[in-house]
């Protein structure tokens, strides 16, 4: 039986533009899957498509890119996608990695009392660092990897069949195997990334059914 | 150590910390963008909010490496 993934991937700032981009990698790599992906990406990635292709089609893993806050995650220009209270019943019986700021903190519990399997997210701001001269070029950006790399990995884990608990143990274990790389490598100069990497790691939390499987 | 003296020596430790970020790289946080060494000095000297999550960051970092985090 083929599953439904639906995925949200705003672009319109430096942030996003590198959020879409590595969503993107995602997409490119689960082709040949037996996983239909539904994108939302750009001006679709809004409410009211949103709100209809959720329950039209009932995917069972929901992969949110975009800023957010304590009760929401955003898409195209900002706009609220998902809100506490609001809609976030219709994340009913699915499992919902966002990959935003702070969201975990509020919208994740809400979630999970709506009905939701389980809710991976952020507890504080989702921060990274990038390299001026790969704006243009988010996937060769070697710094931004980084960060990025932990965060696909998790969505990888799930897409794979593994509970959604592996999966975030896998994305907290590869963003401290980056961190403790660089803080070994002291000749590589990137020291600058490590509070980074150990933020991101700490912040990532994982309400709900953690034996939940895509 | 008074409470003005140790908020100075922490803005002093978190802005010689920022000062080894290359003049290339940018630190994405959340909403508020991407913010250069400068724009993140300038923060903290300020006081500001992104200037309080980075200072938050860096003690973090520092509690955790005392508390032996590459060596569990």
């Amino acid at each position: 039986m083929t599953k439904l993934l639906l995925i949200t991937r705003p672009y319109y700032d430096i942030t996003t533009s590198y959020l879409y981009h590595w969503a993107g990698e995602i997409i490119d790599s689960i082709k040949k899957k037996d996983i239909q992906i539904l994108d939302l990406k750009k001006g679709r990635a809004n409410k009211k498509e949103f709100n209809s292709i959720t329950k039209k089609k009932q995917p069972s893993f929901v992969f949110l890119n975009g800023h957010g806050s304590y009760d929401r995650v955003t898409g195209q220009d900002g706009q609220v996608i998902i809100k506490s209270g609001e809609n976030d019943e219709l994340l009913h019986d699915k499992i919902v990695y966002a990959l935003s700021c702070k969201s975990a903190k509020k919208l994740g519990k809400t979630s999970i009392k709506e009905g939701a399997q389980s809710y991976i997210g952020y507890t504080d701001d989702f921060v990274f660092c990038l390299d001026q001269d790969f704006v243009q070029r988010p996937l060769k950006d070697e710094t931004a990897k980084l960060f990025l790399k932990p965060s696909n990995q998790l969505v990888n884990s799930i897409i794979k069949g593994h509970p959604v608990r592996k999966a975030c143990e896998r994305a907290k274990d590869l963003f401290k195997k980056n961190a403790q790389k660089i803080f070994v490598e002291k000749s590589s100069g990137e020291s600058y990334l490590i509070p980074y990497l150990l933020w991101d790691m700490e912040h990532l939390v994982c309400e709900g059914d953690d034996d939940a499987v895509f | 150590m008074s409470e003005e003296n140790k908020k100075k020596q922490i803005k002093k430790l978190v802005t010689e910390r920022l000062e080894v970020l290359p003049s290339n790289k940018s630190i994405s946080i959340g909403s508020e963008g991407s913010f250069s060494k400068e724009d993140l000095i300038e923060s903290v000297e300020r006081g500001d909010e992104i200037g309080k999550k980075i200072t938050n960051i860096q003690l973090k970092y520092l509690r955790s490496l005392k508390e032996g985090i590459f060596y569990d």
